[in-house]
């Protein structure tokens, strides 16, 4: 019973956090930038002023329109209870694996996607072919460099690789974990919409694959959506750290382990921050065009992971 | 202990792979070149490191070697050349990029199908790189058959003697001295017979693009 409300404990917790993470590497980005930036907590008031706001929907909008926010919310949060966050083994461990949790996250991006199709404004079209073509090269990276550890573990539990790597910390350095690592460094900064794939921050017509998808959307809505992209971030930074550097991870339900695991987490997670916001300082959005080529590196990068665990055991 | 040697032996090697890779991915020969570098300088961190592992001093002196040579002095040379031809601009190879990366995936597997009975009988701790020194050099022919410009295909070529290389050091713990340091001189002669080539070829042709080669024929 106690596992499953730490569980739940800690949803809350990302579902919390989540915007202060996007927030802080906004802040940082800002300072790179030599401008003053807004604060990490940012997020937080517009969260709450997108809230307070009137909802206005589309007349040409059916109930997919509607139903679309709460679906990419709620797989999120769904994910984020799957997913090991403060502490391994978990309760959740047995209803969901990596399988469910990488899917779970894509049912979102579809709803959006169908959403972004559904008032036929052009822009939203736009922006869902756009990301549906980006979603499409980077699905096989993801369920690749998955295999990659759950190769080695012998399962595709989070927990279970988790606990396999922390009782073998060479692998760390084996080429499995490197590259299924980097691979799905570049497949986050993609399906997150970071750059050099698409750039959170702007609104050019012309550029947009994200904004663009959900372009028509407005308060409470638009609330909920940009909640849910950034727990997306949020789930993909801590998976790419508690998978492939599990160290520092509470293994009891002790306090003073979970808040080591506390601890732990939050610094991996401001390290990923930091280079996601310097390497989004240093370079420039790819041209829509180059976007497959800079995936197809990340999908090679897997497969090399791939085939290291499984020719070489 | 030497389990994590290992480990960064096979890491290094993948590391040398990468370079590899990121000559297919990349446009433009100035990111070649530091490919090139890298490459080179975890080829001696390597061969230092099997030294370390197998109790052979020699292979520190052959590290030194490989550092100096292709770590230092043959990347400089090709800046150099790179610089009197100005050829840093998009290159467009015969395959474009997608598929170049995609073909160097199936490269990559086949070597580590091609390698499966060697790794069956060898007990080496760093029989790991075997496949992967062998993938680098199906990688570099690959290089060498699809890239247009004269230079890229040097590259290429030194790529493939720094995969030969790589091969003799994690498969046998490295050749004796005086062997490996006749392969250097091949390399370095050759490297050398080949820019005078691109230099020709530059002075009758003003580019070396090597599909202008084609005029020969008329």
């Amino acid at each position: 019973m106690g596992e499953y409300v730490s569980v739940f404990v800690q949803t809350l917790l990302a579902v919390a956090l989540a915007p202060a993470l996007t927030g802080f590497i906004c802040w940082l980005k800002a300072r790179l930038q030599g401008r003053w930036g807004a604060p990490a907590w940012q997020p937080y008031f517009e969260l709450r002023k997108l809230f307070a706001k009137e909802l206005v929907v589309s007349q040409t909008a059916s109930w997919l329109f509607q139903v679309a926010p709460f679906v990419a919310f709620g797989t999120s949060v769904v994910v984020a209870s799957l997913v090991p966050l403060v502490f391994v083994p978990m309760a959740s461990d047995r209803t969901g694996d990596l399988f469910a949790a990488v899917y779970l996250l894509l049912l979102g991006t579809f709803f959006l996607a169908l959403a972004g199709l559904d008032t036929g404004s052009p822009f939203g079209g736009m922006g869902s072919s756009r990301e549906m073509t980006v979603v499409a090269l980077t699905e096989p990276t993801v369920a690749l460099s998955v295999f990659a550890l759950a190769l080695t573990a012998g399962s595709t539990n989070f927990g279970e690789i988790a606990l396999r790597t922390l009782a073998q910390p060479e692998s760390v350095l084996g080429p499995a974990h490197v590259f299924g690592f980097t691979a799905l460094f570049i497949v986050t900064l993609a399906e997150t919409g970071r750059l050099p794939i698409d750039n959170p921050s702007t609104h050019l017509e012309l550029t947009m694959i994200h904004e663009a998808m959900v372009l028509e959307y407005s308060g409470p809505y638009l609330a909920l959506i940009e909640w849910a992209s950034s727990l997306k971030l949020f789930i993909f930074l801590a998976l790419a750290a508690n998978l492939f550097v599990p160290w520092g991870i509470a293994r009891t339900l002790a306090p003073l382990a979970l808040l080591g695991g506390l601890a732990a987490l939050v610094l991996k997670l401001l390290i990923l921050a930091v280079a996601v916001a310097v390497l989004e300082t240093r370079v420039a959005k790819l041209r829509l065009f180059r976007v497959p080529e800079l995936l197809s590196a990340s999908f090679v990068l897997a497969l090399l992971a791939v085939m290291s665990t499984f020719f070489v055991r | 202990m030497d389990g994590v040697f290992a480990q960064l032996i096979v890491l290094g090697a993948s590391g040398m792979l990468l370079t590899g890779l990121i000559v297919l991915w990349r446009r433009g020969v100035p990111a070649y070149i530091t490919a090139y570098r890298w490459q080179s300088w975890l080829l001696s961190g390597l061969t230092a490191a099997v030294g370390y592992l197998g109790h052979e001093p020699q292979l520190y002196w052959i590290a030194a070697l490989l550092f100096l040579l292709k770590g230092i002095a043959l990347p400089l040379l090709m800046s150099a050349t790179e610089r009197r031809f100005g050829t840093h601009r998009e290159l467009r190879p015969y395959v474009n990029t997608e598929v170049s990366l995609l073909i160097g995936g199936v490269l990559v597997l086949f070597a580590y199908v091609l390698t499966r009975p060697w790794m069956a009988v060898t007990e080496l701790p760093t029989r790991g790189g075997l496949p992967i020194a062998m993938a680098l050099l199906f990688i570099s022919l690959f290089i060498i058959v699809s890239r247009k410009k004269a230079i890229t295909q040097v590259i290429g070529f030194l790529m493939l003697e720094n995969a030969v290389a790589l091969l003799a050091v994690v498969g046998t713990y490295g050749v004796p001295l005086l062997v490996e340091l006749g392969v250097f001189l091949d390399a370095l002669m050759g490297f050398l017979v080949m820019q005078i080539f691109i230099y020709d070829i530059h002075e009758t042709f003003e580019t070396i693009d090597v599909e202008q080669l084609a005029r020969l024929k008329h």
